[in-house]
């Protein structure tokens, strides 16, 4: 190999490198919806950018999402973004009804419908 | 996209149940009453007990003489027809569904499961096609029809198995998954798919004109 292309090689992938790196430290990291609760998955966790998100949809209070229900009441000045949905929204063990599933497919795709934007398919949401 | 898979999983889903369970109502009703004008014999000769025995003897694999002649045809068929009730069924992505919609659930299968099952379903549909294309007495017997139930049946299994693999242009084969099942839902009733209603009545009648009358199995 020449001198003068390994030199460009070198340089390109040292530019490929960089870019890479910066661009990972300018990205919000991915963070996976979970919750202990789910004993076994039937899907892949759906990544999640929480901040791009907000941004996206517009939306300032935590407890848009993480809201707090007293007595069937939503108490609009508390929220809930220190605890699993789990916690609240208990399931009995050995419940394989799917009803943990239910609630977080409300909370996503049931905003996405009423604002009718965002994923709604399952594949939108729970990659291979 | 939201309209459309709002519209395909909402309103369609009804009609085609009505249309699947309406048309099934009317294809049995309209069937007795033609039965009745034609052939009255029909009525005279229907026995429970031979019907019921020529039933259990074909939903038997290998419980019958055709069955036993062909042993391959008669492992896929089985195979196919247990498939294809059963999937759709105890599917999770299914009954997940339910749950969001009605709050209903049962028990079901997992994805692995799913999946090895549905390429059982889809080879056997490349089975039936071979089959009608290659062997001279099914060819003589086959028409356009023919082809376009089993792509009707064939449609779904295939759309779901593109979709759950998330192969290039996986949304859109969901949306065309959906219209699949809605379309072969409401095909049933009026294509020969009707056997799924139709076998008991008329498996019911050879067994008992045989059984009754002829003094003979049909099995």
């Amino acid at each position: 190999m020449e001198k003068r292309t390994l030199i460009i090689y070198t340089v390109i992938t040292l530019m490929g490198f960089i870019f890479a790196v910066m661009s990972g430290y300018s990205q919000e990291d991915v963070i996976n919806v979970e919750d202990s609760a789910f004993e076994k998955k039937m899907r892949p966790a759906v990544p999640f950018l929480h901040d791009k998100h907000n941004e996206t949809a517009g939306i300032d209070e935590c407890n848009t999402c993480h809201h707090v229900y007293e007595d069937g009441k939503e108490n609009e000045y508390d929220s809930s973004e220190d605890q699993e949905c789990s916690e609240c929204h208990t399931i009995n063990k050995g419940d394989n009804s799917m009803s943990l599933v239910k609630i977080y497919h409300l909370q996503c795709k049931g905003c996405h419908q009423k604002k009718k934007a965002g994923p709604i398919m399952c594949s939108e949401c729970h990659p291979r | 996209m939201h309209d459309i898979y709002n519209f395909v999983s909402g309103p369609l889903v009804w009609v085609s149940f009505i249309i699947f369970f309406g048309g099934s109502l009317y294809r049995l009703i309209s069937m007795a009453v033609l039965a009745r004008k034609k052939d009255v014999f029909v009525y005279e000769y229907m026995s429970l007990k031979f019907g019921l025995r020529s039933i259990l003897h074909w939903i038997i694999p290998f419980g019958t003489v055709k069955w036993r002649k062909n042993p391959l045809f008669t492992i896929v068929t089985f195979t196919f027809h247990i498939c294809i009730i059963f999937i759709p069924i105890f599917l999770s992505a299914h009954i997940i569904l339910w749950k969001e919609s009605w709050g209903i659930s049962w028990w079901y299968i997992s994805d692995t499961a799913a999946d090895v099952l549905a390429i059982v379903v889809i080879a056997s549909c490349i089975f039936f096609l071979v089959r009608r294309i290659v062997l001279p007495e099914v060819k003589y017997l086959t028409s356009i029809s023919d082809y376009v139930i089993l792509a009707i049946v064939a449609a779904p299994f295939i759309t779901g198995f593109w979709t759950y693999h998330q192969w290039p242009g996986f949304k859109v084969m969901g949306i065309i998954h959906i219209v699949a099942g809605e379309i072969m839902l409401a095909a049933i009733p009026f294509t020969r798919l009707i056997h799924m209603i139709f076998f008991p009545f008329t498996r019911g009648y050879m067994g008992s004109e045989f059984g009754a009358i002829r003094h003979a199995k049909d099995w």
